[in-house]
Order: C-alpha cells, then structure tokens, then sequence
C-alpha cells in the first residue's frame, strides 16, 4: 500500500523542522552564555610557603570560603572572581598570611562575588570574615577557628580541634564537629538558624546556652546540674568537670547538641 | 652586691679609699652591670676632665665682693621659704616626701581603707532602705523603677550609636547591588524582631534577665551589622 503524501503531511514536515531549528538555536544561545560568563570569571591558583602555624586572614566581601588542612607547609590560594575588576593583593611572611578584599577594593563599587578556597598548614589559625556567603572549615588543629558572616550564610566547621573558636553569623546555620579542647573557649552565634554540635561523648566543658524559643536540646550532655533560666530559654551547666567555657546564643533558631 | 649600693660606692671607688675587699665586691658588680659601668666610666671623664682644666681659670678680681654677693643670694633664698605658710610648707613636704612603708603599715593602712569603704557602704546601703519603706510605692515598685529607667536609658545611648551608623549606612547604600541591600534589611529585621520581642517580654516584666540580655546581645548585634555595612 503506498503512503499518499498529503497537505497535512507537508506541514507536519514543516513544523518539525521549525521546532528542531528553536531548539538547536537555544541550546548554541545557553552555550554561548556559559562560555561568556566562563570567560568573564578569572580563577587565580597560587601557593606561598608558610610556617606550620601560621595565622590564615581572610576578609572577603561576598562568596564561599572553603578553608582545608593539608600536609604541607604551604597555602594553595584559589579564587574565582565574578567580576573582572576585581583585585586581589595577598600579603605574605612566613607566619602570616592575609587576604583582605575590601581595602585591595577599596572605591571600586561592586567586586562582585569572590569563591576562595585556601589549603593550609593543619595547626594553622584560621581567621575568615565574609559579609555574605558560607564558610566551611575542615581539620583544622590550630590555635585559632573564627568564622564570621555578617549577614547571610552557612558556617560549618568540621574535624576542628582548636583552642579558641569563634562562630557568628546573623541568617543561616552552624554547624561544629569537633572537639572541646581543654581550657578553650567557644562561641558560637546565629540570628536565625539552627545550631548544631557534634562533639564526643566524653567531652566537659561548661555551658551558657540561650535561645528565647526555648529550642535548646542538650541531649546526652544534660545532667542535673543545669540550672534552667527564664522558664527554659537559657541554660548554664558544666559538662564533665567543665574544662572548657562553650557559650551559645540562637535569637531566633535552635541549638542542639549531638554525641560523635 | 646591688646597683643602689654600687652607686653609694661608686665615688669611694673612683677616689681609690675602697677596701680591698669593697673594691673586689665592686669590681665584680661592675663587670657584670653595664649600667653601673656607664656611671663608673662618666665620672671618670668628669673628674679626669677636671683635672686636666685645674689652674686655667683666671681668678676674679675681687674675690671679697664676689664672696660678698655669692652670701648675700644664699641669704636671700634661705629666707623666701619662711615667707610662704606653714600649711602649704608641710603640704608640699608631705606630698614631696619619699612614701617607703614597712609590711605592717601597708597591712595597717589598707585594713584602715577597707573599713572606712566598708563602713560608708553600710550607712549608704541602709539610708538607701531606709527611703525605699517611706516612698510610695515601697523598694519593690522603686527598683522595678530604676530597672526600667536604667534600661531606657542604656537603650536611648545606644539608639544615638545605631542613628549615626544607620546614616552612614543610608548614605553607601545607593552604591550597593541590589541582593546587597536586600540581604541587609533582612538581616536588620531579623534583629529588630528580637529586639521588639526582648523589649515586649520586659515590658511585661522588667525583672526577666534572659530577656534583658537578649536586648543587649541583639542591640549590640544591630550597632555590628550597621558598623560592617557602613564600611561596604
């Protein structure tokens, strides 16, 4: 039987090519985009030999920041930057290291995202400041953990044994795993989000939790102890004898403890 | 062998009438002090320097008259003090003098100071009572007074701290992106919504101290976020 080729036929014809056209025709738009913005980003890679301990700044203006231990003593900086008119001058010796956005861009109006990831000595001291954008640390042995996002972010700080820890952001969670060194000090802050701390069994230290929404969940840690302030919203204790000060403050978020 | 005691010896040493056992004392120290070294070597060169100009000044052609003058300005100042009151002569001896006390009158001074703070303390706390039970409303209603106002008052400084940060902050704003400025007045009202929570919860009770900390920990928090912002 023969296939009779008719008006409709020929139009179907037609509109499958003008279909395959369009298609063709967005997806060599969405690659041209890729490519554009691909080449409007710069990534600079360098590495500075430092000393074992070296004290790591970092002040950025918006983006992640991703900070990790590694066996070498050196920093291998990497950065992605979002706009082309950014500038980025790190200072160096050999114990510290210093990577400042806002006075390397100082007048310039908008330095646009910054993405920095930094591999540094494993007994490093870590000090990053962002005004937006998450922070992630991982294995860190140093003296020194302090994270602070000035507005919008997640903080999460993993494998950290530091004797002084500092975590502070206004929107968005944190979260340590970690240990609480003997004699440390940690403070960890969130405006809203959550909070939340892993830390092994056997850990002391003494507590001052606050949260007015009475979100605070001290798990296994709890003994009898703890003296509950203002009808649940804060918390003061010691954890183990109490070998470290842990102060914790949620405005508007919860705040639990985990056992590793 | 001391730096105080070398400096008493230090003369006797360069004038040679030491005994031998002093000078052995000294010399020891000196070895070992630079600063005292130093002393040793300058009045050296002070004496040496003498010596070497001894004779060579022409004496005055009067020397009665100058004698003369010379006692007559020694008289003069010797008797300006005795002019000025005896009360502001023992004044300024008693702050000029030297205060070296022994354990016992430190231990006996400070325990004199303890009593008399101890003791006004007690005589302020209890006329403090004393007018709470004849004001109106008793201490209770007197002290939830204070609290208030004292808070008011904390807040009203801090708000001229905020005012002025936030005017910074208005003035840079424009030059933000668009998801910068978003991102701030969230963030500020989200501390703003503690802030009128805290202060809600303490108008209900003034007495509730994790709301009064929450306050202070969340105006604190706006004074930072505008004082970050206002550098952008």
């Amino acid at each position: 039987m023969k296939t009779r080729f008719t008006f409709a036929h020929i139009e179907m014809f037609r509109f499958n090519l003008r279909a395959q056209f369009l298609i063709v025709a967005s997806l060599l738009v969405i690659a041209t985009m890729c490519v554009a913005t691909a080449s409007a980003q710069q990534k600079m890679s360098k590495r500075y030999p430092v000393s074992k301990n070296v004290r790591v700044v970092l002040k950025n203006i918006t983006g992640t920041i991703v900070v990790e231990s590694w066996d070498r003593n050196e920093i291998k900086l990497t950065a992605i930057l979002e706009s082309p008119k950014a500038n980025l001058s790190p200072r160096h010796d050999g114990d510290g290291f210093t990577v400042d956005v806002m006075s390397d861009n100082r007048g310039r109006a908008d330095v646009g995202h910054i993405n920095f990831r930094l591999q540094v000595p494993a007994y490093s001291e870590v000090d990053l400041e962002t005004k937006m954008g998450n922070i992630t640390v991982t294995n860190i042995r140093g003296r020194l953990v302090r994270a602070h996002v000035s507005s919008e972010g997640d903080i999460e700080l993993t494998g950290i044994s530091a004797s002084h820890v500092y975590a502070k952001n206004r929107i968005g969670d944190i979260f340590f795993d970690g240990e609480f060194v003997r004699d440390g000090e940690y403070h960890l802050q969130s405006g809203k989000g959550n909070i939340n701390i892993r830390i092994p069994a056997n850990s002391a230290f003494s507590l001052t939790a606050a949260a007015p929404n009475k979100q605070i969940h001290i798990g296994e840690f709890w003994n009898n102890g703890f003296k509950s302030m203002g009808d649940g919203r804060k918390f003061v204790g010691n954890v183990g004898g109490g070998q470290s000060e842990v102060v914790v403050t949620n405005f508007q978020g919860s705040i639990t403890f985990m056992r590793r | 062998m001391n730096c105080e005691k070398c400096t008493d010896l230090i003369s006797d040493f360069v004038d040679g009438s030491l005994s031998p056992e002093e000078r052995n004392t000294l010399s020891q120290h000196l070895d070992e002090c630079l600063s005292c070294a130093d002393v040793r070597s300058d009045l050296h060169s002070i004496i040496s320097f003498c010596q070497s100009q001894r004779g060579q000044y022409e004496a005055p052609p009067n020397d009665k008259a100058l004698w003369l003058r010379i006692r007559n300005v020694i008289e003069a100042d010797a008797l300006a003090p005795a002019a000025t009151p005896a009360t502001t002569r023992s004044w300024t001896a008693w702050i000029g003098k030297t205060w070296e006390l022994s354990f016992p009158q430190l231990a006996a001074a400070t325990a004199a100071i303890v009593l008399v703070v101890a003791l006004s303390t007690a005589v302020g706390f209890r006329r403090w009572q004393s007018s709470g039970v004849n004001s109106v409303g008793g201490p209770a209603m007197q002290s939830l007074s204070v609290t208030t106002e004292t808070l008011r008052g904390r807040i009203s400084q801090q708000q001229h701290a905020i005012n002025y940060w936030n005017q910074r902050v208005e003035y840079n704003k424009a030059r933000w992106s668009p998801q910068m400025r978003e991102t701030f007045d969230r963030n500020l009202k989200v501390i703003d919504d503690t802030v009128n929570a805290s202060f809600e919860n303490l108008s209900r009770d003034p007495h509730d101290e994790v709301s009064e900390e929450m306050l202070n920990a969340a105006l604190n928090e706006k004074l930072s976020l505008l004082k970050e912002f206002a550098e952008l």
